[in-house]
């Protein structure tokens, strides 16, 4: 439990589009996915997917068809659009920027000042 | 695309929420299902799988709760409820949402009818193609008082010759040259019918460019170049007449009676035409007698033009003006020609005007008062909600900010708000605009003549888009009065102190504020309306010249066409014999020119020893009077100087006239008229020749067109002396019995006489009078009932104030009552405070009044606007008023008990 990383707000979006971006997902896919690519270390509430999913969907970045699962179950299977292609391209970037420069404050040493 | 699958989900959403919610069901189930599995593939028995995996889940509904709120349809979804929340908040106060919308629905309706009158009557272009085109050309003397009056035949003919400015010059009568009244009688079917009528030339209907519905208009040759004894025997009926009295089946082509005599109808006129808001019904060719078409003092014909297409009314108005410069020399005469500056009594000029300016006349300024009027109303109405409205948001801030604290955002409230004020003005607009309907149908019915043009008063688009106007205003406003109360509201003190709201000052001059809007309103309104009255009360008091008190007067034609002059006499005499021993009749006689509505004869009338200001011995007489039987005994016009007729004046040579004091004075200035002698054109009554008559008394002056008009001059011919009788003749009876009463026999007397004669007008001599003063009747009835209402407008609005001062300062007065006020000393301490509101009110009114009141100047009679008995009765009302509204909070507020008041903090 405590080997896991507090999913910082804001970027659950981005967790998602990026698990969508590697193929086609049902819901409990996306959860799979980010756990399996993390080795655990992100988890996501089952409470926050769903809505955050709806939320992608209606963003227009996130498609969704019925489909059936590997077990025959009817599932509903998301995928990425080009618009969500777009947007995941640019949280990317915000991401890399932002980690860029929160690293660059805390190497900052008092002598540099 | 986007776009476009976002609006099929939120359609969805809101359509098909069921599956929607159910699509979200099945996902989360399958989510379950998969963690259930992989609980049981890492080696959970399957039972302890299912638990852990609901554990881990959590409750769906909550998620499913989330997404709804995300689809967010909403706004249909949250309107929805608004009203639905609105329904049932204002259904729990079923006596606040009563007054509002009963308040809205009075204010808005009376605009709405008004406006309906305004639009319908001022506003609306006539009926006729290119309406801006037409003008209307009347005579006027404006050194004899400046009335409107026709043009004679001559003067026509010259300026349908002379202008360059217009396309088509007509002329029409409805009387004088038109040999009829403006009524004729027609059978319909067997049936004798009165109807009105108007004589025109084919140059009018061109002029007006209306089509026949069916068939064809009068030719010139059919009008102005007739050569005929008699005009000839054609009419074009109106749609209305064909479709009710002949049930609209094919009609031209064939004969109807008019006038005793076979017409046939050339024509059928399109539904609603109409001249000058005569309310014709059938439409007959204008001819002139060749005596009459040479008379350049018969003013018989009224002029309409239209002009041509680019010349501007203006233009047309500069030409005018160089004729009256030299009319006289264009034409080659001097004699009573029109003039530019008419000098003398006896000249005149011409004027013209815009036909819809002519048409609604002096209608407009009363028209324009009366929606100023409920203008105010309406403006009293808002305060009057305003007020309320921001009473009930005291009492209500403690739900709206439970409603923020739980989360509602600031935008929702104010909608909701709005939609309240929706739903209360909707409901108000719709009850006013069925109240304005009703009412303006009621008034049609009740004042058919009073108001120009009403057959084309409808409720129509124009209208209907200011009754929206006015609901949405009302909404806006109500809505914003709540939001701005919240806006200063915090929520924390609003909270503590629960519903007794804290009274900012500013709100509390606000308050007081509209009540003083709403009494300075209410005191304008209610002093026009009790100088209206006062008009009204002056007009009845006036003493026409006569006692109409048991009299009774009905109307009949016997048609010149199928009858002679002298059989006309003998038919009239055979009636008024009749009439004389029915039991109850005193006496019976007859007029030809009913007082005091009648129209003006302006006959030249040649006088013995006189000149006129332009050296002729002949005076236009306004009126003249001929007469049968004991006419001024039965009539009760009192003889000044000299006698009546007598019987032994009947048999005797020389011919005999009664003059009024008003020609006495006008012509023989001051000397005594008895024995001067003037010779009336025979052919105006149906004698063959003119003959001198002897004057031998003056009458008192009766009120002729209008009982608040001056007389004019009237000369009394009694026709027993000639033996002839004119065609119309006005039958007057000195009776203990009433109309209703008398119609039977009266019929029967008539039918005896002359089976085709209808009998019409049968009424009381104060019915004929009611209808002579109906217009400033029905102006001050409807002020009447404006004021009345902005009167209780503000009363309500008086105590809504102080009811919830009282309120608000339960405990302070309970307090004061502990420590030792009397109740007395209560009581006057809250309607002092309910009397300056109203004392500031009534000097603001009263200074607003005297600034406007010089606009409704013109109509009043006898009563100055600044009349001091009007404006002290009006402040003892606004007074008492206030006095009454004041006291029932102030009683309450003495009765207050300081155990119960303090026990309740």
């Amino acid at each position: 439990m405590e080997s896991r990383a507090q999913i910082l707000p804001g970027t659950l979006d981005l967790l998602i589009l990026k698990a969508v971006s590697l193929g086609p997902l049902h819901g409990y896919g996306v959860l799979l996915r980010i756990g399996q690519i993390s080795n655990g270390a992100l988890v996501i509430e089952q409470g926050a997917l769903y809505p955050a999913l709806f939320r992608l969907v209606r963003k227009g970045w996130l498609k969704a068809t019925w489909g059936v699962s590997e077990n025959n179950q009817r599932a509903k299977f998301y995928e990425l659009t080009a618009a969500g292609r777009k947007r995941l391209r640019e949280e990317i970037e915000d991401w890399d920027r932002l980690v860029d420069a929160i690293a660059v404050v805390l190497k900052t040493r008092p002598e540099q000042l | 695309m986007q776009i476009v699958d976002k609006a099929r989900l939120r359609l969805r959403s809101l359509f098909r929420r069921p599956n929607v919610d159910c699509e979200l069901e099945t996902e989360l189930r399958f989510h379950l299902d998969q963690l259930i599995e992989e609980k049981i593939s890492s080696g959970m028995p399957p039972e302890e799988a299912r638990r852990a995996a609901q554990r881990t889940i959590g409750g769906t509904a909550q998620y499913q709760e989330e997404c709804r709120d995300m689809r967010r349809v909403n706004f249909v979804e949250d309107l929805v409820q608004d009203v639905r929340y609105t329904i049932r908040s204002l259904a729990k106060g079923p006596g606040f949402t009563a007054v509002v919308i009963a308040t809205l629905a009075l204010g808005i309706g009376a605009n709405i009818a008004i406006f309906t009158i305004v639009h319908g009557v001022l506003l609306r272009p006539l009926d006729y193609p290119k309406p801006d085109q037409l003008m209307y050309l009347t005579a006027e003397a404006p050194a004899a008082g400046g009335a409107r009056s026709a043009l004679s035949a001559p003067e026509y003919i010259e300026f349908r010759q002379m202008n360059r400015s217009f396309a088509e010059v007509g002329a029409y009568s409805t009387g004088g040259a038109a040999y009829t009244t403006g009524e004729v009688n027609l059978t319909a079917r067997d049936r004798p019918l009165r109807v009105r009528s108007i004589s025109v030339d084919a140059h009018l209907l061109k002029a007006l460019g209306i089509r026949p519905e069916q068939g064809r208009f009068f030719t010139d040759e059919e009008t102005a170049r007739w050569t005929g004894t008699l005009p000839p025997p054609i009419a074009i009926l109106s749609h209305e007449l064909w479709r009710t009295a002949f049930g609209g089946r094919p009609l031209v082509g064939q004969k109807v009676e008019v006038e005793g005599r076979p017409h046939e109808i050339v024509g059928i006129m399109p539904p609603g035409t109409d001249v000058m808001d005569h309310h014709t019904q059938v439409w007959l060719p204008l001819w002139l007698h060749p005596n009459m078409a040479r008379q350049r003092e018969a003013h018989v014909l009224y002029v309409i033009a239209r002009l041509k297409n680019g010349v501007t009314a203006k233009a047309a108005q500069t030409e005018l003006s160089t004729f009256l410069e030299n009319w006289g020399d264009r034409v080659g005469t001097r004699d009573h020609v029109p003039t530019k500056r008419a000098m003398r009594s006896v000249d005149h000029t011409l004027q013209l005007r815009s036909l819809q300016d002519a048409i609604v006349g002096n209608a407009s300024r009363p028209i324009w008062v009366l929606q100023a009027a409920v203008g105010f109303v309406l403006l009293i109405v808002c305060a009057n909600l305003a007020n309320l409205v921001m009473a009930r948001a005291g009492s209500r801030r403690r739900e709206f900010v439970l409603r923020t604290a739980l989360g509602a955002s600031r935008g929702r409230l104010l909608r909701q708000s709005l939609t309240e004020g929706a739903v209360m003005s909707g409901a108000g607009g719709i009850l006013g605009l069925w109240l304005a309907s009703a009412g303006v149908r009621a008034l049609i019915r009740a004042y058919p003549t009073s108001i120009p043009r009403t057959s084309e008063l409808t409720i129509d688009l124009p209208v209907l888009l200011v009754a929206l106007g006015l609901s949405t205003g009302t909404a806006l406003l109500f809505g914003f009065v709540s939001l701005g109360r919240r806006r200063t509201s915090s929520m924390m003190t609003a909270l503590k102190e629960g519903a007794r709201a804290a009274s900012g000052a500013w709100r509390h001059y606000a308050r007081r504020g509209l009540v003083i809007a709403q009494v300075a309103f209410a005191v304008m309104l209610v002093i026009g309306a009790g100088l209206l009255v006062q008009t009204v009360y002056n007009l009845t008091r006036i003493d026409a010249g006569f006692d109409r008190s048991r009299l009774v007067t009905f109307s009949m034609t016997l048609p010149m066409a199928n009858s002679e002059a002298d059989t006309r006499a003998r038919a009239y005499q055979r009636v008024l014999d009749r009439l004389r021993s029915v039991p109850g009749v005193l006496e019976a006689a007859a007029m030809s020119g009913l007082p005091p509505n009648r129209t003006p004869d302006a006959i030249a009338t040649p006088i013995e020893n006189y000149t006129s200001d332009d050296g002729k011995h002949v005076a236009i007489i306004d009126y003249y009077q001929f007469v049968m039987g004991d006419y001024f005994e039965t009539m009760g016009i009192p003889i000044v100087a000299g006698r009546g007729f007598e019987r032994t004046d009947n048999a005797s040579q020389g011919k005999v006239v009664i003059v009024n004091e008003t020609l006495a004075k006008r012509i023989w200035k001051g000397q005594n008229p008895i024995g001067h002698r003037l010779r009336p054109p025979g052919g105006s009554f149906g004698a063959s020749d003119d003959v001198w008559h002897t004057v031998i008394g003056v009458a008192k002056d009766v009120r002729q067109r209008g009982v608040e008009r001056p007389a004019g001059t009237e000369l009394y011919v009694s026709l027993d002396q000639h033996g002839v009788s004119p065609p119309s003749m006005n039958v007057v009876m000195r009776t203990t019995l009433a109309p209703a009463a008398l119609s039977r026999t009266i019929e029967r007397v008539v039918r005896e006489v002359d089976a085709a004669v209808p009998v019409v007008r049968l009424r009381d001599m104060d019915s004929v009078f009611a209808e002579s003063i109906r217009r400033p009747k029905l102006l001050a009835q409807l002020l009447g009932a404006f004021a009345g209402l902005a009167l209780l407008l503000a009363a309500i609005g008086t105590y809504g104030v102080l009811s919830y001062m009282v309120t608000e300062r339960r405990r302070e007065i309970g307090i004061q009552v502990a420590l030792g006020a009397t109740r007395s000393r209560v009581l006057t301490q809250i309607m002092k405070q309910g009397l300056q509101v109203t004392a500031i009110g009534v000097t603001i009114g009263l200074a607003g009044a005297l600034a406007v009141n010089r606009l409704i100047a013109s109509l009043l009679f006898g009563v100055q606007p600044t009349d001091t008995v009007t404006i002290a009765f009006v402040i003892a009302t606004i007074t008492a008023v206030a006095v009454v509204a004041s006291w029932l909070p102030a009683w309450r507020a003495s009765r207050l008990d300081p155990n119960v008041v303090l026990r309740d903090e």
